[in-house]
């Protein structure tokens, strides 16, 4: 019986446990450096981008779907709005502008999928070349940096005493979205499509509709975490956004091994960022190469996903 | 003794699913296998079949004890196991489908297609069963499927047969087709475990019985030494009364479909009226239209013309929100697949239709909504672990009451029910028949489809008949004997067929 209550506690709480290890063995190589309150408030700022672009792909995720254009999307928001910065359009249009677009873009990309029935892998990654050609066809291939305004950047760069905006942000994301997901009719009707599509529909829920809002609200996340990517470096790339695909796939995967039901969840999300933040950080002051961080990251996926089949029992 | 299970008992998280079973199955004999769902006869199978590890007990074979570690021993015994979900892959041919689990044959390295087709060819001679190989599991009807399901048993050695539910999706006419494959298999010495809760196939089929109950044997009796009335009261602790059946007057039509027709040409005229305080049973063969004419007078399949009326008012196009709406609900036929969602929590499945009552601005209120379900759990006796159960966790009898649960709290005036008692324990059954017959009295319309006549005849104040498509005649259930309803079905499927 004690065997059998410790392996439910390890199924309902792998995940963290896994989390307060690895800030274990960092803590206890670099206890000087690693484990202190600056460099904790530091990795809130670094997981902070991760986090708001990887809730988008939660909502996505939680009606069954994949949005492949989550990274390009977010290139083009940074391109947009450093490009309307560098002309001299006011702060604030800056950023609204690419918001309304690419509220409009996920709304295609939701419209494509729920009117045609087409799978959304197929639609998302057309949309996301198209989004790069048209990126590409704004920026003309250069990265912008010359002439951005100093007020461009103070949304990346803000601190408040300590506290970075970014962290701030996250924090406030974070909060939203899962209020949104755990207690809204929105969020029931997001996890019922995607629990049976076809359910949802007999019973009435408007499965069209709601498939449009998760992936415009996709949208808008990414596109909000590319323009923030730009104002914190001060300069928008083509590719800014492309790292940001697979690891927000991560982070939700990880993320699902956090709820009992498997299911793609906020706080789970915010867990999944926070392990790949973590070992990020800590191996960079290892001064381990990228190439070791991508091998342990990718380790931590196939790792996460296993664990989950065990936790659910799928694999008897 | 072909096979003997020596107090076999089966515990999941300390409550046991069944609990010391001594089981006999002789060979060549055909042995029904009854109880109410949750009693625990798919737990015997799949121990029985390697799904569940044998910790307690133990199965002799032969006299012999045998261990069933995985499916793979199971079938080197000679077991084979039919299931109520059918495990055909959909995009193989008849051949393929064969020879799934078995080495294919080769010839100089390559695939010997056409050795595999006489050998295949050669069971399906040997069980008189004619289909055609060619076609993918996808492109054959389910009768066929279940055919070839027996053909692909009896390409080894298959000397115990295990069918749960076979029947489940097959009309009278195709399940009689089936019987006599089985009877032919008993003539030829395979034993036939055969699991059903359609209590007229046992008398029909089997040789003896065994009856389970809250995971424990019952008895076991031989089928001609007992009545169904003694099945149903060891099956249950209290014996069932009939559905009563209900006199007088009916209030105002409250649905009326007029010469509706099916975008995809499943349905060609669907005409039909319920009016308060009625259930019409509809019934019909497989392949009538009927679970698709329901769909269409829901709104949740194209129509292609005619029109549907609420309450004396024209309905223009149906959908299932706006049906809701208007106090018209589905009870979908296929449970799994379009009723619920076995991921989510009992709670989200019970709410999933009225959620919106429950929230304010888009905020869901936690505790009016528990309330809600709690009071349909307690109403529809729900038995559950809790209301934050997993969905897929129930029994098939419970699933279908939070079906019925979140149907409820949309306060429907007109119920479209599809099979709703299909693959549903017996008391559960008649439990869904009383609420019916209660909602109906309180001057809801009933539409009620079943392919089962005895039962349509049990609940319905009127019996109408679909077939190829087209509503037909419609009688009131005074004196209606099955033989009126189903002369009057194969008629029109005869004279469809000689067109």
């Amino acid at each position: 019986m004690n065997k059998l209550s410790a392996r439910k506690i390890l199924q309902s709480y792998g995940t963290i446990l896994a989390l307060a290890v690895i800030v274990l063995v960092f803590s206890l190589i670099r206890p000087a450096t690693f484990f202190t309150v600056g460099n904790f408030i530091n990795i809130t700022r670094q997981m902070s981008l991760l986090v708001i672009i990887s809730l988008g792909t939660t909502l996505v995720m939680s009606i069954n779907e994949f949005d492949l254009s989550v990274g390009s999307m977010a290139s083009f928001g940074g391109i947009l709005a450093a490009l309307m910065a560098v002309n001299g359009v006011p702060m604030p249009v800056c950023f609204l502008v690419p918001l309304l677009a690419s509220a409009v873009i996920g709304a295609v990309n939701g419209w494509v999928v729920a009117r045609f029935k087409v799978l959304s892998f197929i639609t998302t990654l057309g949309m996301s070349t198209v989004l790069s050609g048209l990126t590409y066809r704004l920026s003309g291939g250069a990265t912008i940096f010359q002439g951005i305004p100093d007020s461009f950047s103070t949304l990346g760069n803000l601190r408040f005493g300590r506290l970075p905006l970014l962290s701030v942000l996250m924090a406030v994301f974070v909060a939203v979205f899962w209020f949104l997901m755990s207690h809204t009719t929105l969020g029931r009707k997001l996890y019922a499509i995607g629990g049976s599509e076809e359910t949802a529909r007999i019973a009435g829920i408007r499965v069209k509709k709601y498939k449009i809002i998760a992936f415009a609200l996709c949208g808008v996340l990414a596109c909000a975490t590319g323009m923030l990517v730009a104002s914190r470096v001060g300069s928008a790339n083509t590719t800014a956004g492309d790292g940001y695909f697979l690891q927000s796939y991560a982070t939700v995967f990880i993320g699902c091994t956090v709820s009992r039901k498997g299911v793609p969840n906020v706080l789970g999300t915010l867990v999944g960022a926070a392990i790949l933040g973590v070992v990020a950080n800590g191996l960079t002051m290892l001064q381990m190469p990228t190439y070791v961080q991508d091998i342990i990251t990718g380790g931590i996926i196939i790792f996460a996903v296993i664990a989950q089949k065990l936790g659910r029992g799928d694999a008897r | 003794m072909l096979l003997q299970t020596e107090h076999v008992s089966k515990e999941f998280n300390g409550i046991y699913a069944l609990r010391d079973i001594n089981f006999g199955l002789r060979p060549g004999e055909i042995h029904g296998l009854v109880g109410e769902n949750g009693a625990g006869k798919s737990t015997l199978i799949k121990l029985l079949t390697g799904v569940y590890r044998l910790r307690e007990g133990r199965i002799l074979w032969d006299g012999k004890p045998v261990a069933i570690h995985a499916p793979e021993d199971s079938r080197r015994l000679g077991i084979h196991v039919i299931h109520q979900d059918r495990t055909l892959i959909l995009t193989f041919d008849g051949i393929e489908n064969a020879y799934l689990g078995l080495e294919y044959p080769t010839r100089m390295g390559r695939v010997d297609w056409a050795a595999m087709g006489r050998r295949v060819r050669g069971v399906m001679e040997q069980l008189g069963i004619d289909l055609d190989l060619k076609k993918t599991a996808a492109e054959l009807s389910p009768p066929q499927r279940t055919e070839l399901e027996i053909v692909r048993a009896m390409m080894g050695e298959c000397r115990l047969l295990i069918l749960d539910e076979p029947t489940a999706s097959l009309t009278d006419q195709e399940a009689q087709r089936l019987f006599g494959l089985l009877r032919d298999l008993r003539a030829k010495g395979t034993s036939i475990l055969y699991v059903t809760h359609r209590l007229e196939e046992i008398f029909l089929l089997t040789d003896r019985v065994t009856v389970f109950r809250n995971g424990a044997q019952v008895e076991t009796f031989a089928t001609a030494d007992v009545t169904r009335e003694q099945l149903i009261a060891s099956m249950t602790d209290n014996a069932q009364v009939r559905a009563a059946r209900r006199g007088g007057t009916f209030g105002p039509v409250l649905l009326e479909a007029r010469d509706i027709s099916s975008a995809d040409g499943a349905v060609k005229q669907g005409n039909l009226t319920v009016r308060a305080g009625e259930i019409l049973g509809l019934f019909g063969l497989g392949g009538s239209g009927r679970t698709e004419l329901l769909e269409c007078i829901f709104g949740c399949r194209p129509l292609a013309g005619g029109q549907v009326f609420l309450e004396g008012e024209a309905y223009a196009r149906p959908a299932p929100e706006s049906s809701l709406k208007r106090g018209m609900a589905l009870v979908p036929e296929d449970r799994r697949g379009k009723a619920m969602a076995g991921n989510l929590t009992v709670r989200e499945n019970v709410t999933l239709s009225s959620i919106d009552a429950f929230a304010r601005r888009g905020v869901v209120q936690g505790g009016r909504e528990a309330a809600a379900v709690d009071g349909q759990i307690g109403a529809l006796q729900i038995k559950l672990a809790g209301p934050k159960q997993r969905m897929i966790e129930l029994s098939g009898g419970n699933q279908q009451k939070v079906v019925f649960a979140r149907v409820l709290l949309t306060a429907p005036r007109v119920f479209l029910c599809d099979e709703p008692t299909q693959a549903v324990d017996v008391s559960t059954r008649s439990e869904i028949h009383r609420l019916l017959r209660q909602k109906a009295d309180e001057g809801a319309a009933v539409l009620y489809v079943s392919s089962d006549l005895k039962e349509l005849l049990e609940v319905a104040d009127t019996v109408q008949v679909m077939s190829r498509g087209r509503t037909l005649e419609r009688w009131d259930n005074e004196g209606l004997t099955q033989q009126q309803v189903l002369s009057c079905c194969y008629q029109e499927t005869e004279r469809g067929e000689a067109l």
